[in-house]
């Protein structure tokens, strides 16, 4: 366990640093999906080595920095393990959305992409809070050049924006995270199962509840810190908005998890209508705000925002069926952001644009892809029998017991999801050919990457129990440490 | 095999027609020919043979019901629900229904849709459509209920937009699914209650835990009302019902398996197998009495106006779904089911029979030019001409049997109910005469050349033709010697049909049959004068006087929801985001930018605005502080 733990963080990363200085831009994006698929090889031995009874597992430790409770340690519980495997399974496939046509200078991209994915392990696999802070702020620093060199325009001043909102998160929680560890009584060390039992007074977890939240909150992004969102997700390159939709805004509900509820549990209680509320309204705020979008990708960062306010508010009932949901979520929306972010992608490249008045009757002329972004969208308004729809049944269920009224708000997203998604669907394929011309139908590589991600919304919504399993103890665990 | 082992085979009922989906779907640009077609159809009629088998196994005395158990679906501390499937006598009268009259309507397809390029697409929608209402009718909890209402939610908005080139249809698809989507939020909120209170959506749990609700508690009202609101959504009630005459879009065997004989009575489905709950609900069953009826005798007005031969039979679908919600308003489940039985035969074959007429037209809809098409179009009229006595409610045909139990119900609860829907039943048998004489009567005013339908189109209509003569032995009531069978049969499904006592004398009984009958024959005689020997067009809906043109154009419903919810929405979603979000959020936050930044002036010599350099500085910062406590220590 321990070797295949290290693996994970330092094989990608290796690998990263061997492109970003050697630059082989002729083989590189060979190099880091054959990275990739290993990591997700070491990923699945992982969970096939855990037993779901376990609680966590410390695989490796090592004394780094004592003094400032700051320890090398690496280990995993079936939250962690949800975080892994979704970082996992989704890396193979935003290297996949760089195979056709990729950037310029393919090796610093994939580069920066495995740097990416290496230090979202380590934050997902560290069980030291200030190790975890450690990967939470590295993993950006790809990114941010990613945004600077390959995005698209206002990159400068969008990036800019989202900096200065993440350092301000950043420099908050690294805050809160220090105050924590000064309350617990010496000899003291950050790692998680100290800092979880650490007592601090209700008054303070009053204050110290938003120092903590507001990086995770950022992140997410929670209504109304949202607004670097929909223009840095619209500007970045496609597998950097896949990085940031699909893995990154999973650290936001993962922190939460592992640092908000088990810290500041009466802050919690004390704050959570206000969160459940913001989250509900930003839900449907930007449900609603996504069904005038013009450009398909913008769209697709105000639905994502509007799930997330979802999941959000869920967490933050805090039960049984509420995190459980969440969580589960985070997979679906994962492989849901992916996928759509794909298909955004490959139209842009057949078109030269992703303005959806400038599609319309694309399924008369690729009626592969058409069906493909079909069954995506099957997805995206969750159905049943598809992913989204365990979490959003498990959600609706967490926040009925904190109040009927929450339920009512969360369940309005499924009509305004509908409204969205079909309007989309009808503007970019539905109608008359406008031109008639040639354009190239999905081919394989499409189907390589949509097929197996559309195969796992699929499969996880008929078959959701080796991940509930998954989840079923660290959640009752987390609950105890709450009451 | 007994009862047991076929249940235990049961999954293969809808499983059959999914596996026809997938591989059609699978393989829709390789399939040449009819062979999606025969390979649909087969899956259909093999998963019908299997409910049959059971449906006659099925000793309701011995075992009103077995739960077939697949695996566990989502499976959390305090949330289980389970991949169960319920066979009792309300699911194998539905699947018959589904499977019976859809590989019908899959065998008339075969035909219909020849000629179309996409025909592999359109059997494997076909298919996954039965899989999704099988799952729907044969779930043994809310959950799995509720996987094919969304499953044929779907395939309904597939088939209505078939035809995808075409703007207005899948303008139609997407209103369909939002208004299903609208009622799916009340069903969807149902479901977490009652999952909340008795800790299971399993129907046999659920319905022994209802025994503890107290009559009439704002929990039983609250969650019947939230069921009624989903019911309302699937089966195209007031206010939701404008999704319906639109939904004709699509091709007519969907029209007639979909949006007519199965999908829209899901909504009835759904109440009498919650009938335990609606049963402590009074308040509810009033609403549903109401809406049931407002919507039955508005669009029954409407199918008066309608050129459109299918749009007539649309609005004749949604009025006998609104008497069929009478029933249930009434406590009358066995007369709703009974009424929704004979009515899926009628309305399929009348679908079908206006498909035919389509099809022999080349695609011409409007009944002001047809007429005299009984001389060409033989079989397609006699079969017509048996569901229109059918649905006007003739006596010995299906429909009088099923619609006299519903007119007699009401009248048990008051003259007035039964006068009502009395005046619906006129108007249904006006419209449908109307519809009738200026098809099939008079002389032809069209130009397309008319000829007959293959026989693979025939064959199913006569096989619903004679299912919608004898389809009311089913329940023959005891003036005319029978034992009310299907009444009985309904009785054993476990939940339970509550309530039916039908205490009318047999002399108020024949009155009121008397009367019925006679008033019918007058609308028919005046129908007859009206439209057999009519030359001239009817004009426009907007040349009509006042208060014809106000039915005629629907009663500016649609009108009124565009101006009143989709005009303000799309308008809200503009402003909500050039506002709010630029101006207000943004704003917000831009200006908290712009005064740290001004104060920033300070460290100007620092801020190269150059952001590598910045990242590279978080970098360099981030490891030199870890270097510094490694060394620290």
């Amino acid at each position: 366990m321990m070797l295949l733990t290290l693996a994970l963080v330092l094989l990608p990363m290796l690998a990263g640093i061997a492109l970003l200085v050697a630059r082989p831009h002729a083989q590189a994006k060979s190099i880091a999906l054959l990275t990739s698929v290993i990591g997700l090889g070491l990923a699945v031995a992982l969970y096939a080595g855990y037993d779901a009874t376990n609680g966590s597992v410390i695989a490796f430790q090592h004394d780094w920095a004592p003094a400032i409770g700051l320890r090398m340690v690496f280990g995993y519980d079936g939250i962690s393990l949800l975080m892994v495997l979704l970082t996992a399974i989704v890396f193979p496939f935003i290297i996949g959305a760089g195979w056709k046509k990729p950037l310029s200078e393919p090796a610093l991209v994939n580069g920066l992409i495995l740097l990416t994915q290496s230090a979202l392990f380590g934050v997902f696999l560290a069980q030291n809070a200030f190790l975890f802070y450690v990967f939470y702020e590295l993993s950006l620093v790809p990114v941010f050049f990613l945004l600077l060199r390959w995005g698209g325009e206002g990159r400068r001043a969008i990036t800019m924006k989202f900096f200065i909102y993440t350092v301000l998160g950043g420099l908050t929680l690294l805050f809160g995270l220090v105050y924590s560890y000064l309350q617990l009584p010496a000899p003291r060390n950050a790692d998680f199962a100290t800092l979880q039992k650490v007592v601090i007074a209700p008054d303070v977890q009053l204050w110290l509840f938003w120092v903590l939240f507001l990086g995770f909150a950022i992140k997410m992004p929670m209504f109304p810190l949202h607004s670097w969102q929909p223009d840095t997700y619209t500007m970045a390159p496609i597998q950097g908005t896949m990085i940031l939709g699909g893995v990154m805004l999973k650290m936001g509900i993962y922190g939460v998890v592992r640092f908000v509820l088990p810290i500041v549990p009466a802050g919690v209680a004390h704050w959570r209508d206000v969160v459940i509320v913001l989250s509900l309204i930003g839900c449907l705020y930007a449900a609603w705000i996504a069904f005038r979008q013009n450009d398909l990708k913008r769209l697709v960062a105000w639905s994502s925002l509007s799930h997330v306010g979802l999941m959000c508010a869920a967490l933050f009932a805090a039960n049984t069926a509420g995190i459980t949901g969440a969580l589960y979520q985070t997979l679906a929306h994962a492989i849901l952001v992916v996928a759509l972010l794909y298909l955004v992608g490959g139209l842009h490249e057949r078109l030269g644009t992703a303005q959806l008045d400038a599609m319309g009757g694309l399924k008369a002329r690729m009626p592969r892809l058409a069906a493909l972004f079909l069954l995506v969208m099957i997805g995206s308004v969750a159905l049943p029998l598809t992913q989204g729809f365990v979490g959003e049944w498990l959600m609706f269920n967490g926040l009925f017991e904190v109040s009927p009224w929450w339920t009512f708000l969360g369940v309005i997203s499924i009509i305004l999801g509908a409204v969205y998604m079909l309007f989309a669907y009808q503007r970019s394929m539905l109608g008359e050919a406008h031109k008639a011309g040639d354009l190239a139908d999905a081919d394989e590589i499409d189907h390589w990457v949509l097929v197996p991600l559309i195969a796992a919304t699929f499969i996880l919504g008929v078959y959701p129990q080796p991940v509930l399993d998954l989840l079923q103890a660290p959640v009752e665990q987390l609950l105890t440490l709450i009451k | 095999m007994d009862f047991q082992q076929l249940a235990h085979i049961a999954w293969l009922v809808p499983a059959l027609p999914l596996f026809g989906a997938l591989v059609i779907a699978a393989l829709r640009n390789k399939l040449k020919g009819n062979t999606a077609g025969y390979l649909a159809t087969a899956m259909t009629s093999i998963a019908f043979v299997i409910a049959l088998l059971a449906f006659i196994a099925h000793k309701p005395a011995e075992q009103a019901s077995a739960l077939v158990h697949l695996f566990n679906w989502i499976d959390i501390p305090g949330m289980e629900v389970a991949m169960d499937l319920r066979i009792d006598a309300l699911s194998l009268t539905m699947m018959l229904i589904v499977t019976g009259i859809g590989s019908l309507i899959h065998m008339y397809s075969i035909g219909y849709m020849h000629d179309d390029k996409r025909v592999n697409t359109f059997f494997a929608m076909l298919n996954l459509f039965s899989f999704a209402m099988l799952m729907l009718v044969m779930g043994g909890n809310f959950l799995v209920t509720f996987i094919g209402w969304e499953g044929v939610g779907l395939c309904s908005y597939m088939l209505i937009g078939f035809w995808y080139t075409v703007p207005a249809y899948n303008y139609a698809a997407r209103k369909a699914f939002v208004m299903n989507r609208i009622g799916d939020l009340g069903f969807l909120i149902a479901l977490v209650m009652i999952a909340t209170q008795f800790g299971t959506l399993d129907y046999g749990a659920v319905m022994d835990k209802s025994s503890s609700v107290s009559m009439g508690s704002p929990w039983i009202t609250a969650v019947t009302l939230l069921l009624f609101v989903g019911a309302i959504g699937k089966s195209a009630q007031l206010p939701l019902f404008t999704w319906l005459p639109d939904a004709m879009a699509g091709p007519t065997p969907v029209s007639a398996l979909i949006h007519a004989a199965t999908m829209v009575t899901a909504g009835i489905f759904l109440l009498v197998r919650s009938s335990a709950l609606f049963a402590l609900a009074p308040i509810t069953m009033e609403v549903v009495l109401i809406v049931g009826l407002l919507t039955s005798v508005i669009t029954a007005t409407i199918g008066v106006f309608q050129n459109d031969i299918k749009k007539v039979l649309a609005y004749s679908t949604v009025s006998q779904l609104g008497l069929m919600f009478v029933a249930l308003g009434l406590g009358a489940y066995s007369a709703a089911m009974f009424h929704v039985t004979t009515h899926a035969f009628f309305k399929a074959l009348l679908f079908l029979g206006a498909g035919s007429v389509i099809h022999a037209l080349g695609g011409e809809q409007d009944i002001r030019k047809m007429g005299g098409l009984k001389g060409i179009t033989k079989t397609t009229y006699v079969t017509f001409l048996i569901g229109t006595l059918a649905i006007a409610g003739i006596p010995g045909f299906s429909g009088f049997f099923s619609k006299d139990a519903i007119l007699m119900a009401a009248y048990q609860e008051h003259p007035l109910l039964y006068a009502a829907t009395l005046g619906v039943s006129l108007l249904t048998c006006f419209y449908m005469f109307r519809l009738l004489f200026l098809t099939f009567f008079g002389t032809y005013r069209g130009k397309a050349h008319a000829h007959e339908s293959p026989s693979v189109m025939t064959v199913p209509l006569m096989v619903l033709a004679v299912g919608s003569v004898v389809a009311g032995v089913l329940n023959l009531p005891h003036i005319f010697g029978g034992h009310e069978t299907m009444k009985h049969y309904l009785e054993t499904a476990a939940e339970g049909i509550y309530g039916e006592h039908l205490h009318l004398s047999v002399a108020t009984e024949w009155m009121l049959m008397g009367l019925t009958v006679g008033l019918i024959a007058l609308v028919i005689w005046y129908a007859h004068g009206r439209f057999v020997k009519k030359t001239t067009l009817d004009a426009e809906a907007d040349e009509l006087p006042y208060f014809k043109r106000l039915i005629a154009r629907k009663w500016y419903i649609d009108e009124l929801y565009t101006k009143l919810f989709e005009k303000p929405y799309g308008w809200l979603s503009t402003q909500l985001d050039a506002i709010m979000e630029k101006r207000i959020v943004d704003g917000a936050v831009n200006f908290t930018g712009s005064s740290t930044m001004r104060i920033g002036k300070l460290v100007r010599r620092v801020q190269t605005g150059n952001m590598s350099f910045y990242l590279l500085a978080m970098v360099v910062g981030i490891i030199g502080f870890l270097m510094l406590t490694l060394w620290g220590v």
